[in-house]
């Protein structure tokens, strides 16, 4: 027990040192952390802070060169164990914890992935919630059978953010009412060079440039519990409603009016059930797939029915 | 968030729980949304609604505020469309009633006689199939169900005051959810035993309709000089930002 707790502080310790381009000794540091902890009864900080002191004086290393904040990184870069780091990750799930030496246990998350969090009784370290962001500072690296974690420990900190963390897109089906249309929809001009969207013309950051015609609606997609910001290109309006580019700009030549499209579309969709498949990763969903809902099922409402005179 | 409020859900509710909505929900903070706590325990801000389009008046010539009546199996909503939703106005000018309507509104609540009503405030409408209307009918069954559940069980907080301010018939609640899924049957075939209450539910709900028209006609021009409020997601930068 002593000994692997020693054994642990040793390698962080030869880690923080080996980032700063500098290989240490791990027995002696053994060996004067038992001394320190189990002899003296030092605290843990006070030790590896003494252990810490030591080295730098003996190796004549300028303050300054030592690595004292550990790099941020995301969590797809987790690949070794061992690593002091610090990530910015959103609580994605909490896990029932068995064991009384783990204070919480789950999963965080940001842009590039998922990893496993333990956070050790013994660091006494605030909890974390579902949902929330924070900055999980001076975090160690570990692996547990075959998969990386992170392990959050006494010298660990663990700061709420104000920042709402992206996790990684995912495919998702969505059965909803088309609640809104947005006006920067239907037929819209394009930057040539960058593709964003030109305002009368006018790119955001390429100013007066010569741009293209496309087709997209930015809509909002409602189920009664949640809302989806969608966003359907070309393909997937021709789909639903049989208007391409062509159609679009002819609409336009016959109406001599760009937002007849916008009225047109707004006319076949606002107000229908939508099923949608898609990725979300940020704010929209990035639709692959969509379709107008196909009735219902009588049977699912024969059972409901029954539900109700139950 | 970054201080721009998150947009709120549309919530799906037949007319009969709609109507009987009379308790405002005071917003903690100022600018915060108001809702109205209905008799099942929901809170609603915005709803999604689809119905009949039975009428569209002006309230008085030229006044621009139009009054519409949507009916659904279980009752009516009544709303008003003026020139602040003009998305709405524009597509109401285009429809004569009777059509089949899909509606996105947010809630109202205004003071008559000491009583409060619930309207619709759409901001947008639109002529849809009538696959659409059975889509909502089914959809509304299967939350209000959800609802009565949870008030059988008084869930939450919500449920808690619902049924402190309302403590509603579940009952009728559930004859509502039937009546209105019996509509779906072809052929609208009633269920035999329940007729009677379906007949008695309809005369309750001719008196308060009356009643409604009683008391609509005063004064309808004064609950427009408040209707303006900013709101949420209108705040689209992503075409700036990149996309
Ligand atoms: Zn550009």
């Amino acid at each position: 027990m002593k000994e692997e707790r020693v054994k642990q502080l040793t390698n962080q310790i030869v880690e923080l040192f080996r980032r700063s381009g500098y290989d240490v000794d791990a027995k002696e540091i053994s060996k004067r952390l038992m001394l320190l902890i189990y002899e003296f009864k030092v605290p843990e900080s006070e030790a590896i802070k003494t252990v810490k002191n030591w080295l730098i004086k003996e190796l004549e290393i300028p303050k300054e060169r030592l690595a004292v904040e550990s790099p941020l990184v995301k969590i797809a870069d987790i690949t070794k164990p061992g690593q002091w780091i610090s990530l910015k990750a959103k609580v994605v799930q909490l896990w029932d914890s068995s064991s009384p030496n783990v204070s919480q246990v789950g999963l965080i998350g940001d842009e590039t992935g998922i990893i496993k969090f333990v956070i050790w009784a013994k660091s006494g370290k605030g909890e974390v919630e579902e949902g929330k962001s924070y900055l999980f500072r001076n975090v160690v690296t570990d692996s547990f059978q075959g998969r990386m974690q992170i392990n959050v420990n006494r010298n660990s900190e663990i700061i709420e953010i104000d920042e709402d963390i992206q996790l990684p897109p995912r495919e998702i089906e969505v059965v909803g009412a088309l609640v809104a249309i947005q006006q920067n929809s239907g037929l819209i001009q394009r930057c040539k060079l960058c593709r964003r969207v030109m305002t009368k013309g006018i790119c955001p950051i390429h100013g007066k440039v010569e741009g293209y015609d496309d087709l997209r609606i930015k809509g909002v997609l409602d189920d009664g519990e949640n809302f989806y910001e969608i966003i359907l290109n070309e393909e997937n309006i021709k789909a639903l409603t049989g208007i391409d580019l062509e159609k679009a700009k002819q609409i336009v030549a016959e109406r001599l009016d760009r937002n007849a499209v916008l009225s047109e579309l707004k006319s076949k969709l606002l107000g229908r059930y939508l099923k949608v498949r898609g990725t979300k990763g940020g704010r929209y969903l990035i639709v692959s797939d969509v379709e107008f809902l196909k009735g219902i099922d009588k049977a699912e409402v024969e059972k409901l029915i029954e539900e109700v005179a139950a | 968030m970054n201080g721009v409020r998150r947009r709120e859900v549309a919530k799906r509710i037949f007319a009969y729980e709609f109507n009987r909505s009379t308790h405002r929900i005071k917003p903690e903070e100022d600018k915060a949304p108001v809702y109205v706590l209905t008799p099942l325990g929901m809170r609603c801000n915005r709803v999604f609604v689809v119905g009949a389009l039975l009428d569209k008046d002006e309230i008085k010539p030229d006044s621009g505020i139009w009054r519409i009546r949507v009916a659904d199996p279980t009752g009516a909503f009544f709303g008003y469309v003026s020139r602040f939703q003009p998305d709405a106005l524009e597509s109401l000018m285009e429809i004569e009633p009777p059509e089949l309507v899909a509606i996105v509104a947010k809630v109202r609540v205004f003071e008559r006689d000491g009583k409060l009503f619930v309207s619709l405030r759409p901001e947008s409408i639109s002529v849809v199939d009538s696959e659409t209307r059975d889509y909502w009918i089914y959809e509304t069954a299967l939350k209000t169900l959800e609802r009565i559940k949870r008030m059988e069980l008084k869930k939450d907080e919500d449920c808690k005051l619902a049924w402190q301010i309302y403590s509603p018939n579940l009952n009728e609640f559930k004859q509502i959810v039937r009546q209105a899924l019996a509509s779906l049957k072809e052929e609208f075939e009633l269920i035999e035993e329940s007729e009677e209450e379906i007949e008695e539910l309809k005369e309750r709900r001719e008196m308060e309709e009356k009643e409604f028209d009683k008391i609509k006609e005063k004064n309808e021009l004064e609950e427009f000089e408040e209707d303006f409020e900013f709101e949420e997601e209108e705040w689209d930068l992503s075409d700036i930002l990149s996309e």
